[in-house]
């Protein structure tokens, strides 16, 4: 062995770390493609674009929690509609009486951390397929309890939820304007995703990324790998809350299929597509989706048979997804750059 | 000197079985303390006893004057126990410098869990230490899963130890080894005993006898010889049970 004090280490380019930067150039590009769209929705006046659009980013923020919990712990949840439910639920009954875009979101996260960490108390014992069961029987109890309260409207949901101005210190936008709505709902997007990513960089992250990698390993780092998943599973509920907490602002009303399996695994299949373990893919992803359900939607009343092909088709061909096409190519642009 | 870790008493019992029965030793500071023994004769089970992943059905652990006993393995890393696997236990899908970062990120300030890794700071020159003490700079980019069995096997060693453990439970360090291989290890575990205290499981009796100051002779869950290398050797019931010649 030699002395250490002799030998040179050379600095490492941390994979991770570069894996992420890529991700940040493709979320910038995303961010520029959607600046542009808003520019020529507004030129040519448009409503349904715009509002269609901003919906896929809402369902964006969801697939983004599914990512965090999937791409990055290991963990499959099948009942992430459960959270984005609750966050929906929550912004409506507080926009209801008080017409703020703060406490609404405000309200939506504590809803979330709250619930996140109950449930999580059941979920963090599990994991793999009982993880999945779990999660997705969660969700189940969580959407036929809503289907079944009158208060919460039943089967019908909460509908009128009134306009709310959004007021962003320099200036109110009102949630029914459609570029403007959009512009709000791409920045709270946005900031989940720097968040998350942040988060990945951090200390933190890393043990959640240890434990999808080998979780047997986990506990002899000095971690408890419960803990971690409890930690991943709330900080999970938080994203997909507080994308939530956004649909009644755009929609003026919530149902209860915001709770059913279909949402939970659409956001799959939104990540999926989109680029597991990657958070730009989840971005992507729900902008394809959402386009392609409209889009087949408007030729067929059968597109979720178009769907599940399409779906099949990805996972076959593109097995790590768009972003798992594209980001290594960026990569390799960010190391050579580098140097 | 007081022993770094006191094994008093331990046992375990699988329904009928007593997979290991009343087994005592220390394990001096600074030196290497060897289990040794046939297959089956228990040496993995103790070593699980001892880093927390099976609970003792009776018997003591006791780590720098500590009952440790019931601890969970995190609480015992905590408290400054490392452990290599027979079985390399690696974050395959991870670069070996990550591997040791995140082994070696307790020795970070807890503050520091939510800010970012890249920054230099305790965990990072700890890191640099372990990547040219156990010559791996050459791959420290590279996948875990990437490397050779042989530098499998020495990352699970540096991982171990990265979080400076006060003691370094090394589960068969040479498993599955070239000749060349195991000595290198040797030497290198021979070294490594200056700093930590070493527990060791290990097969190859040559390489314990060479740098072992202490060892403990295992057969049928129960011990059944301890000692310096020279004594052992020359038990006259170790060499009925372990070396096959009396």
């Amino acid at each position: 062995m030699r002395d250490p004090s002799t030998v040179l280490v050379r600095p490492v380019q941390d994979r991770l770390t570069l894996a992420m930067r890529a991700s940040h150039v493709l979320v910038a590009i995303f961010v520029a493609l959607a600046l542009a769209f808003a520019a020529i929705g507004v030129a040519i006046d448009d409503t349904f674009y715009l509002r269609l659009a901003t919906e896929a980013l809402i369902f964006s923020g969801l697939a983004l929690s599914v990512d965090i919990l999937l791409g990055y712990t290991g963990l499959l949840s099948l009942g992430q509609a459960l959270y984005f439910g609750l966050g929906a639920y929550v912004s409506a009954l507080v926009l209801q009486r008080v017409p703020s875009f703060w406490a609404a979101m405000a309200a939506a996260l504590v809803a979330c951390v709250i619930v996140g960490a109950l449930a999580g108390l059941i979920v963090y014992r599990v994991r793999g397929v009982y993880f999945a069961l779990v999660t997705f029987g969660l969700a189940q109890v969580a959407a036929k309890a809503v289907y079944n309260t009158r208060e919460l409207g039943a089967s019908d949901g909460l509908i009128g939820i009134p306009v709310v101005p959004v007021d962003l210190g320099f200036g109110t936008v009102q949630s029914n304007a459609p570029a403007g709505f959009f512009l709000i709902t791409l920045g709270v997007i946005v900031v989940l995703y720097l968040a998350v990513a942040y988060l990945f960089e951090t200390p933190f992250g890393r043990v959640l990324i240890a434990l999808r990698a080998n979780e047997r390993r986990v506990p002899f780092l000095g971690y408890s790998p419960r803990a971690a998943r409890l930690a991943a599973y709330v900080l999970a509920a938080v994203v997909a809350g507080l994308s939530g907490a956004l649909y009644p602002m755009l929609r003026g009303f919530v149902s209860p299929e915001l709770l059913f399996f279909s949402t939970s695994g659409n956001a799959i299949i939104t990540v999926v597509t989109g680029g597991v373990g990657t958070l730009a893919g989840a971005l992507y992803g729900g902008v394809i989706l959402t386009v392609l359900k409209s889009v087949i939607g408007s030729w067929t009343p059968h597109h979720l048979v178009v769907i599940g092909l399409l779906f099949m088709a990805a996972v076959i061909f593109l097995p790590k997804g768009l972003m798992g096409l594209v980001r290594p190519w960026i990569e390799r642009l960010l190391r050579r750059t580098a140097r | 000197m007081k022993p770094v870790l006191e094994v008093r008493g331990l046992g375990v019992s699988f329904g009928v079985l007593r997979a290991v029965d009343d087994v005592w030793f220390d394990a001096e500071p600074n030196a290497i303390t060897a289990v040794i023994g046939p297959n089956g004769a228990g040496k993995s089970t103790l070593f699980n006893l001892i880093s927390g992943q099976l609970r003792p059905t009776v018997g003591r652990v006791v780590l720098d004057g500590a009952d440790v006993t019931v601890r969970s393995p995190h609480l015992l890393q905590r408290a400054g126990m490392g452990r290599s696997f027979q079985i390399t236990n690696l974050f395959f899908e991870l670069s070996v410098f990550e591997n040791l970062r995140l082994a070696a990120q307790r020795l970070e300030s807890k503050r520091r869990m939510l800010l970012p890794v890249g920054r230099p700071g305790p965990a990072r020159s700890r890191v640099d230490e372990l990547i040219a003490r156990f010559d791996l700079s050459a791959k420290a980019g590279d996948l875990a899963g990437g490397l050779s069995h042989g530098e499998q096997r020495r990352l699970e060693i540096a991982v171990a130890m990265a979080a400076r453990p006060s003691i370094l439970l090394l589960d068969e360090p040479t498993q599955g080894m070239s000749h060349a291989d195991t000595l290198d290890t040797a030497r290198l575990i021979r070294d490594l005993s200056r700093d930590v205290t070493i527990l060791l499981i290990e097969h190859d009796i040559g390489v314990v006898m060479d740098i072992s100051k202490h060892v403990v002779v295992m057969q049928h869950g129960r011990k059944l010889a301890e000692g310096p290398p020279a004594v052992v050797r020359a038990d006259p019931a170790v060499q009925a049970a372990y070396f096959g010649h009396a």
